[in-house]
Parts: C-alpha cells; structure tokens; sequence
C-alpha cells in the first residue's frame, strides 16, 4: 500500500478534528451522496467510487474515482459481479487513498448491480484494515426485480456484513410502504435516498453539532465495537402542535423498526433528536424514557439531543441499534449489556462480547431434519445473512426455514413482495 | 355383540390439533363418541418444530377425546400436511401375458407393480399410491379383468414426504402408546366427506386452508387426479397484517377474524376501522383498505399458486371441473374467500356448509379433515372386503412405523 506524502503530513496537523467521509459505491450509491443535503456540517466529505465514467462525470461530489478502467475501459460493470470485483480489485491502492486518514466512513450502496455489490466489499476490506469506524447503508432490491439482483444482493451483504462495524439494510420492498401516497416504484429510488440522507444528517449532526446533550464519536464506537452482528437503523420526524408525541408515532410505526409481532429488540441502541430551541430538556427526557422503553433497557440506550436554530416545532428522532448475532435471547434486559461507556473511543470491549457469546439462542429441538439441513446445504454465514436479509420482513416466521417458491419466500408478507403500498396513516 | 373398535382421527394442525373418535361396529356402522381440538403449539406451516411441546398438546388433546368419550382409542388415523409432500403421476404398463388376449389378475399386478416401481430416495417415504382408471390398448376402462387386449395400462398418483417429518409425527402418536395404522393426507380426508359421490364425478377442487398451509384436492371423472400443499395459511394473513399495520400479533388476528375480507373493493378507501373498538385509551383507527389489500394480496397468491399448479400438470378445464371449487378448513370462514378463489382460478366456488351426516358442532370446516380421516377408517375397511375399488388404496407403509 502506497500512501502518498502529502496525506501523511496533513494527518499530524488535523489530528483532533474528527474526519468522516461518506463514499457512495456503484450508481445507485453515487446517485445517493449526490442527493444528500446535510445540515451546514463543513467537516464532512463526500466521495463516489464508479466504473461508470460517465455517470462520475455527472456527479458533483468533489472526490471521485474511477475504478476498473484497464477492465471497463470507464463503461461501467454491466450488471456483471465479476466484472465489479475485478474492477474493484484493480484499484485497491486507489481505493486506499481515497479512504486514508479517516476517523468515520460512511458506506452507501445499492445492492443487487454490477458495481456497488462487488465493489463495496473490497472497499470495506481496505477500509477494516484502517482505524476507520466503517457503517454501512446498503439498499436492496425489490422482489419484482427477479431472483437475480436478489441473490447477488444477498451474497454481498452476507460478505459486507463480516467487514464492517454496521451495516444497515434497507429492503426496497419495505422502504416504499414509508413512501409518501403517490410513491411509485419508479420514485422508490428516491425513497430510500431519503432515507439514507435522514440517518446520515443525524448521525453527523450528532457528531459534530453541540447540543443539549452531546454525544463523542466514542460513544458511537462503543455500540459499533465489533464487526458483524445484526443493525437496525429507523426514523421518525413530526411538526406541529404535537410534535413530540407525532414523532414518537411515526419513530414507533417505522416499518424497519418492526419484526412483526413485535418492536425490534436491541443490545446497544444510540438514540439521536435533533429539534428546535423549544425542545426542552424535559420534553427530551419523555423522549428517552419511552424509546428505552420500547426498544431495551435505558442502560442500554445512548442518547443524543441537537438543537437547529432553524426549526420551530418540529421533530427528528433516529435510532441505530446493534443486536448482537445468536447471541440474544428475545427480551431479556437483565442479561443485555451494561452501560455502554461515552469517553474512551476504545470503550466497552471485552466482556460485551463474551457475555453475547454465551447467551446462545435456543436451537430447534426438532433436531432431525434442520441439523442434517445445516450440515448439508446451509453454511453458518449463509444462515446468518439470510437472517438478516429477511428478518424484517419474515415475522412469526423468522425462525422457520425458508419457504422457497420460483425464487421468492412466500414467508414474507405478498404485499411487500408485489410492491402494494399500504397506507396505515 | 358385534365386533366394535375405537379409531381416533388425529390431526396435528398448525393452529389446532383436533381429535375425532369413533366407534366402528361390524362392517358399516360409525358412531362419532367423543371429540376435542386444542391449540397448537410447537407447529409451523404443518410441520413439527419442537418435538416436546408438540407431543404434550397432541397428548393432552388425545386424553381429552378420550376422557370425553369415556372410552380409550385402539388405534389412530393421522392426517399428515406441509410442504413436503410431494405428488408425482406415474403410469404403470404391462403386456397382457396370456396368448387369447384375456387379461388376468396377474397382469393386473403387474402393471400395478409397474406403477409403483419408481423408488424414492432414503429421505423419502411414500404415503399413498392413489389408484386412476385402467386402460386397455388406450381405452380407458373401469374393471379390465376378463377383458381382451394387448396393452394394460394403469396410472397412480402418488403421494410422498420427507421421512423425518413423516416419522416425527408418527413419533408424537407412539409416545402416547398408541399406534398409527394409516396415515392420510388432510386433502384427501377433506375431500372425502365434503364431496358428493356426484360432485366427484363431475369434477371439484376441494381446497383445505388451515393455520399453515393450504391442501387441495382435485377430482375428475370420480378419480383423484391432483392433491398439493401450499405452505401458506392463515397464520401468513396473520403475519402480513401484523406487518403491515404495525401491529401485534392478537391485534391482527383480531382484525382478520372481525374486518378481514379476502379482496379489496374500493368503498374500503373511506371506511376505517378501531384496532380495539371499546373506547380505551390507545386505540387507533386503520384504513380499511390496508386491511384488505394486505388480505388480498395473500389470499389471491394462494390461489394464483393453485391455479398454476393445475395448468401445469393440464389439469384445469373447466369443463371436466363442473361442481367447481368447494373451499373448507379455517381459512374457509375469511368473509369473501369464495369469491377470491372464483376471481383468481376461474371456476365458481362455495364454502362448504360441512357434512350433513354429523351433529351441528361438527360441521365446522375445521373438523373436516379428521372427520374424513374417520370415514377412510371405516371405508378403508369397507374396500377390504369388496373388490379393488378404484377411490383411492391406502396402504399403511409398515416399515416407517417400525421406528425406533
């Protein structure tokens, strides 16, 4: 790996300022970046990574960086993973420039082409190799797009999942019951953009703003510590008179925060809001006590607050919350991890993990059939990301195997399958 | 006094397990003496997935039946359902081996034996081997023995499942000490007792939707020609609706069960609906139309799936299908099921008012499926005694219960 000098110089000098850069991948991740519109937070850089010359051409972010061009000739991955990797694999040193002295690397991705599949997970390889605290948003496709997509889709985010601290999916498929009334399936693009931009704001918001309550990037490092496990990531936002309690509603009705039968339960949740100069230490409290009530424990929750001079009655909460893989059962506070330290950046390691590990989630007794299914055909890993790809979407089936019919998991609700949207506001 | 036995009919069902006793005395009579259904647990989509907590609520509902009728069961006829099952059409032919051209019972045989000669991998275990007309040189005939020809055909639609989940279930009924002496898909069962000998041989598709899955049945000419699962059942419309509306699980049955249509129409777009409906605090109102459309989706899936599963095996005529679809089990009481199935497979269909010859509480759709179980009980023994006759030959797989 090749630094250059120059970015070994201005490491020294930059050194307490906290660096982090969102880098869209592949088309659908550039086209995300391009779109965000983040509050007034000059610290921040944007990056696209392509092999798609032209489509970078078109892109106003500042970094760019074209990937493949000895196996593309600049013209992009034609849906092709191969060509995606290859590409990706020819520009590591590029990629490791691009990505070089960072504290925070936010990773968009449109998962199920050419490109952003192959390519992101080279690019979080070279980046967990680095000090960098890496999260993830990655985009799937709708069912409708074909096995296809999905399986490549699937394949990346079981391997994407490994290498980085979070990663948050967002199934088109679910995005689009969020959607406004008239969202189409040709918007739904749009959708999970905006989506992404409202987690990225308020993570960076959070980062990097004062407010009533501040939250360091050690705090965030602490509930992403470890690589792999399960993300869960989901917004809600109100104005007007009853804002506060409107955006709870909207926070708890949040399609990507529910497994069905019940609310997503979560190991390590960092909870940010950002409101006007009316929100009051008191209205925030009322805030915390009903998300930790909601989602885990208040040992469990970090919470942030941002005050926008800017708004007026209006409200945005975020959550991101990291459920540790196998390693949880359904709801037990007793046994979920401490309180998470906020001042160390490397806090919270160590017995977080062990206690995880030995929490192991009840195996079916029904032995006979699923353990030679396991040994025969289902690698853990892949079990892992199935789980993770359909969790949201399986409910009460969750734990069941997968119910395979022409390519689709008939589990999953038809409605969210079919694109149907359905309007429960 | 006659001879007379106690036959249990078990269905170990996804959302219930409901037990039928009856009484047989002599050749033809059958006395219904004693029922219980209890709620399933440790049961998904038709297929056990904790042995223990399924073995106790089968037990308990078993002893229950028992202690209903005051008498003790001497065996038990099980349904078995999931997606596991498997159908295959197999053809079975001979030359007829005498030199005149007469065909012997022994030719018979053979081309019985021909039929079911395809063996199934270790894993797999059949269930049954359903018996479809004879036919001699091509002419399909109903009893070929005597008759003159060169060829003698016979087909069979055979039915298999996966040996675990097949003897898992078989398990369930031993540790209770008592034994399976046939086992009968829920199909099948249904189909038996819902159906007219008329409407069997003017052609229906009984389809069977329960908490996991959806069993059909197709009957043409007075043959089963087509049975399938679809592993989906109520439970998913459950599921989706919990999903969907963000709500819980008891919630969601609830607005199924109390608002629950199987299509949408397009006054749902103004009507709403309260998720509790008795003024307490916390309660909200949904639209209507996500309940439908969420039920709609799912329920004409179902049917979609069905409906291309007959078009394959070029099966679905409506010519040959006049008495139409006939719907039972749980998902049969889903207001506007049956004109759901008419939309998406295109043949008129009726909810099954259940069978006539029992008592009211019996009627219920969800106690077709052991209620047919009793009648193979009793028919199967009636076959025995008469000469091959074409409905269907059930025959226990001695090996599988051999279990240890």
């Amino acid at each position: 790996m090749s630094l250059d000098t120059q970015n070994l110089f201005s490491q020294e000098t930059a050194s307490n300022h906290l660096k982090i850069k969102i880098i869209g991948v592949g088309g659908a991740g550039t086209n995300a970046v391009d779109g965000l519109k983040l509050d007034d937070l000059g610290d921040v850089r944007l990056a696209a990574i392509n092999t798609d010359a032209q489509a970078l051409g078109n892109s106003p972010i500042a970094e760019k960086l074209l990937i493949g061009r000895s196996v593309t000739r600049g013209l992009g991955a034609g849906g092709e993973i191969e060509i995606g990797k290859a590409a990706a694999e020819s520009d590591r040193d590029s990629i490791a420039r691009l990505i070089a002295d960072t504290d925070l690397i936010i990773l968009i991705v449109g998962l199920g082409g050419g490109t952003g599949s192959a390519a992101v997970s080279v690019v979080a390889e070279v980046a967990a190799k680095t000090e960098a605290l890496v999260l993830a948003f990655a985009t799937l496709p709708f069912s409708f797009e074909g096995a296809r997509r999905k399986r490549i889709a699937e394949e990346s985010i079981g391997e994407l999942r490994q290498l980085v601290h979070g990663l948050i999916p967002l199934p088109n498929d679910v995005l689009l019951q969020e959607g406004e009334e008239d969202t189409s399936v040709l918007n739904a693009f749009a959708v999970a953009d905006r989506w992404i931009g409202r987690g990225v704001n308020s993570l960076c918001s959070m980062l990097l703003k004062t407010g009533l309550i501040n939250q360091d990037f050690g705090s965030l490092r602490s509930v992403f510590h470890d690589r792999g496990g399960k993300t869960i990531f989901g917004t809600g936002m109100a104005s007007g008179p009853d804002y506060v309690k409107n955006a709870l509603d909207d926070l708890f009705l949040c399609p990507l925060l529910h497994m069905g039968d019940r609310p997503a339960q979560l190991d390590r949740i960092i909870v940010n809001v950002i409101g006007g100069a009316d929100l009051g230490i008191s209205k925030v409290n009322e805030i915390m006590s009903l998300v930790s009530k909601r989602f885990g424990s208040r040992e469990d929750i970090v919470f942030g607050a941002v005050i926008d001079e800017g708004r007026h009655e209006s409200l945005e909460i975020c959550i991101l919350g990291k459920a540790d893989m196998e390693g949880k059962p359904a709801k037990a506070p007793e046994k979920s991890v401490k309180a998470v330290q906020q001042s160390t950046v490397e806090g919270g390691l160590g017995l977080e993990t062990e206690i995880a590990q030995e929490n192991k989630a009840p195996r079916p007794v029904h032995s006979s059939k699923l353990s030679k299914k396991k040994a025969a055909e289902i690698e853990a890993n892949q079990d892992e990301f199935t789980f993770i790809y359909n969790d949201a979407q399986r409910g009460y089936f969750e734990k069941t195997d997968r119910n395979e019919y022409n390519g689709e998991d008939l589990d999953v609700p038809t409605f969210m399958r079919r694109g149907i949207k359905i309007k429960i506001k | 006094m006659s001879y007379s036995r106690v036959v249990g009919a078990v269905e170990i069902g996804t959302s219930k397990v409901a037990v039928l006793l009856g009484e047989i005395v002599g050749e033809s009579g059958l006395n219904i003496i004693g029922h219980s259904a209890c709620s399933s647990k440790g049961i998904k989509k038709g297929v056990i997935t904790d042995l223990n907590v399924a073995s106790d609520c089968v037990h308990a509902a078993i002893l229950a039946a028992e202690k209903n009728a005051q008498t003790r069961i001497d065996e038990v006829y099980l349904a078995q359902t999931g997606s596991h099952l498997i159908g295959n059409f197999n053809v079975g032919t001979t030359n007829v081996s005498s030199p005149d051209g007469i065909i012997r019972s022994i030719d018979i045989e053979s081309a019985k034996a021909d039929a079911k000669r395809r063996k199934l991998p270790q894993s797999r275990t059949y269930i049954h081997h359903i018996q479809n007309p004879f036919s001699v040189d091509d002419r399909q005939v109903e009893n070929p023995l005597s008759k003159e020809g060169r060829r003698l055909q016979v087909g069979y639609w055979s039915v298999h499942g996966d040996s675990d989940i097949v003897s898992d279930s078989l398990r369930v009924i031993r540790g209770i000490d008592l034994d399976v002496s046939d086992m009968i898909i829920s199909s099948i069962a249904s189909g038996a007792v819902l159906l007219q000998e008329s409407e069997k041989e003017n052609g229906a598709l009984v389809i069977d939707m329960g908490g996991g899955t959806t069993d059909y049945v197709l009957y043409r000419k007075g043959y089963i020609v087509k049975t399938g699962v679809v592993p989906v059942g109520g439970d998913h419309i459950t599921n989706d609706l919990s999903i969907g509306l963000r709500v819980g699980r008891k919630s969601a049955e609830d607005f199924k069960v109390k608002n629950g249509r199987a299509y949408y129409s397009s006054e749902d777009r103004e009507e709403k609906v309260w998720m509790i409906g008795d003024l307490t605090i916390g309660d909200r109102e949904y639209p209507m139309a996500a309940i439908t459309k969420i039920i709609e989706a799912r329920v004409s899936e179902v049917f979609d799936i069905i409906k291309l599963q007959l078009e394959e095996a070029e099966l679905l005529e409506p010519s040959e299908i006049a008495s139409g679809i006939v719907l039972t089990g749980g998902g049969a009481r889903l207001n506007g099921i049956d004109e759901a199935a008419k939309r998406s497979i295109g043949l008129e269909a009726r909810v099954s008012e259940g069978s006539t010859d029992v008592a009211e509480e019996l009627r219920q759709p969800e106690y077709s499926t052991v209620l047919g179980l009793l009648h193979y009980a009793l028919t199967g023994q009636e076959e025995s005694a008469k000469t091959a006759k074409p409905s269907g030959l059930f025959r226990r797989i001695g090996s599988l219960l051999n279990l240890d």
